[in-house]
């Protein structure tokens, strides 16, 4: 465990020297990452001027579930950009090359490459966050910090196995870019708003064919106590069903790699 | 004139070759519009908010995702992509005219384009009641005609950098969070406060969705039309021509490796 840890970290650590090369680009791109989530939080201030409340969220609360899907979705590129890369690697046959070498097939995809857009997803979303935890209506105690972290560990686990699973269909849907993730990956944008204010079909889809509403809103309207909350505490099991799904996922994927026959 | 044609036809021809690839990016699309639509639908439950009602809002939304697709299925990569491979060096031997070569290929992808923003509208109707008619057709289609150099004007001057820097992902997303926000696809211009929605009117970037949807709107009739139209148009040739100014320079700025 120690050593492949070890190894993810050197291998990330390379990708992230070698991204300071450009250091113009670095900056680019981080800032590029923090605009988008400025704007949102412009839209959410712009609108809450004349709204009280957004289906009977307050404006701290919605900048509360924003913050979290920042962060949470800064996340991916930080750490996971590479299973991106699956797709093309797959296509390529480059993927040969890991496959012989003496370190699990997985770290060494998800750590083929860093997006720093992360870091400014990370540092916009966690400033929204911890403004929005001051300004909610929450009884603090050591259990609810307690839980509250280990659901964001959750929400965080059950958004990183989609992107893996939806990326590893590359394995049975050829071609060298990652279409379906890019898809689904779009749709998980609209969980940056409350899920009531969607259409029944939406939230059916999103709690049970692919729980993307454990990722911001039941955990946070646990937080909130608000009606329903207690879905929220599913959180864990959710994450470990989906770490077992794109685990399953994998290895049959793997066992279907056959190279690309040079 | 026939290059560009046969360019523009080209370019139409390639949008359907790559099927899957442009029905995922409608599919995202479709993702923005129907979280759009739903977060205006909850905010509008109690009341109109300045001066927008849910039909309203309904086609404020569906023009400004028209204006939005816009471009959409060529993207911005292809020149970039030739610029930073240095492929751009066998363009500049062909004996047309570049920018004009690219606006062709540009414009190319609205036959593709077009047909996704009527499904769009259909299916919006479709799901959530009728939405009112542009309030006067000819102004407005006449507006929306000036999307297209618009936001060609942009997508070029953001390629272009890449004679300059290398990674071109990172001003793609500056560029769309910019026009995303000053074109009103964010938010109605008149609900920002009043230090960026005044510039923002004056912007080049309001011509691809606030002008627009002003017109389709009929919020600005007469005197006001045509001085929005103007303005729209005076952007379009200053960009336009601007463009040409800038490429001048970058050709100066270019380095292709090997041979």
């Amino acid at each position: 465990m120690f050593r492949t840890m070890r190894i993810y970290r050197r291998s990330l650590g390379a990708h992230f020297r070698s991204l300071l090369e450009y250091e113009a680009d670095f900056w680019v791109l981080i800032v590029a990452g923090a605009m988008f989530n400025a704007l949102n939080l412009l839209f959410l201030s712009a609108v809450f001027a004349h709204v009280p409340a957004l289906n009977g969220w307050s404006y701290a609360e919605a900048v509360l579930l924003m913050g979290v899907w920042s962060v949470i979705g800064g996340l991916s590129p930080l750490f996971f950009e590479g299973v991106w890369r699956l797709s093309w690697m797959v296509n390529q046959g480059t993927l040969d090359y890991p496959l012989v070498r003496p370190a699990p097939v997985t770290v060494q995809v998800f750590s083929s490459g860093i997006g720093l857009h992360g870091v400014g997803d990370i540092v916009t979303g966690g400033a929204m966050l911890g403004w929005a935890l001051f300004h909610v209506d929450v009884d603090w105690t050591p259990l609810t910090v307690v839980i509250g972290l280990v659901l964001l560990a959750s929400a965080a686990t059950i958004h990183l196995s989609i992107i893996a699973i939806t990326n590893a269909a590359t394995f049975w849907i050829s071609g060298p870019h990652p279409f379906l993730a890019i898809a689904v990956h779009t749709f998980e944008d609209m969980i940056k708003y409350p899920l009531t204010i969607y259409g029944a079909g939406i939230r059916a889809v999103y709690t049970f064919v692919v729980p993307f509403a454990f990722v911001t809103f039941f955990p946070v309207s646990w937080l909130l106590d608000r009606s329903a909350g207690w879905v929220g505490l599913l959180g864990p099991l959710v994450a470990a069903y989906c770490v077992w799904l794109a685990r399953t996922v994998f290895r049959r994927g793997l066992r279907r790699y056959d190279s690309s026959g040079h | 004139m026939k290059p560009y044609l046969s360019m523009f036809l080209m370019s139409a021809r390639r949008t359907f070759a790559y099927r899957l690839s442009a029905l995922i990016g409608w599919l995202g699309g479709g993702a923005i519009l129907i979280s759009s639509l739903s977060v205006w639908h909850a905010l509008l439950g109690e009341g109109a908010i300045a001066g927008y009602d849910w039909p309203m809002m309904k086609a404020y939304l569906v023009v400004a995702w028209a204006a939005g697709s816009i471009g959409a299925s060529q993207g911005d990569w292809r020149m970039a992509d030739r610029i930073r491979e240095g492929h751009v060096a066998t363009d500049l031997t062909k004996p047309v005219d570049y920018q004009g070569s690219r606006f062709a290929e540009h414009a190319g992808g609205l036959a593709t384009e077009i047909p996704a923003i009527l499904i769009a509208a259909s299916a919006v109707i479709a799901f959530t009641g009728s939405i009112p008619g542009p309030a006067n057709v000819f102004l407005f289609l006449l507006s929306f005609a000036c999307v297209v150099p618009l936001k060609f004007c942009f997508t070029y001057l953001t390629a272009m950098l890449c004679f300059w820097t290398h990674n071109f992902m990172g001003i793609s997303w500056a560029k769309d969070a910019i026009i995303w926000l000053f074109s009103g696809g964010l938010i109605p211009l008149s609900m920002l406060p009043v230090w960026l929605s005044v510039p923002a009117s004056l912007l080049p970037f309001a011509g691809i969705t606030a002008t627009p949807a002003a017109l389709y709107l009929g919020q600005a009739t007469g005197a006001e039309a045509a001085r929005l139209l103007g303005l729209q148009v005076f952007w379009v040739l200053a960009l336009w021509f601007g463009a040409r100014l800038l490429w001048r320079g970058a050709l100066r700025a270019l380095t292709v490796h090997g041979g």
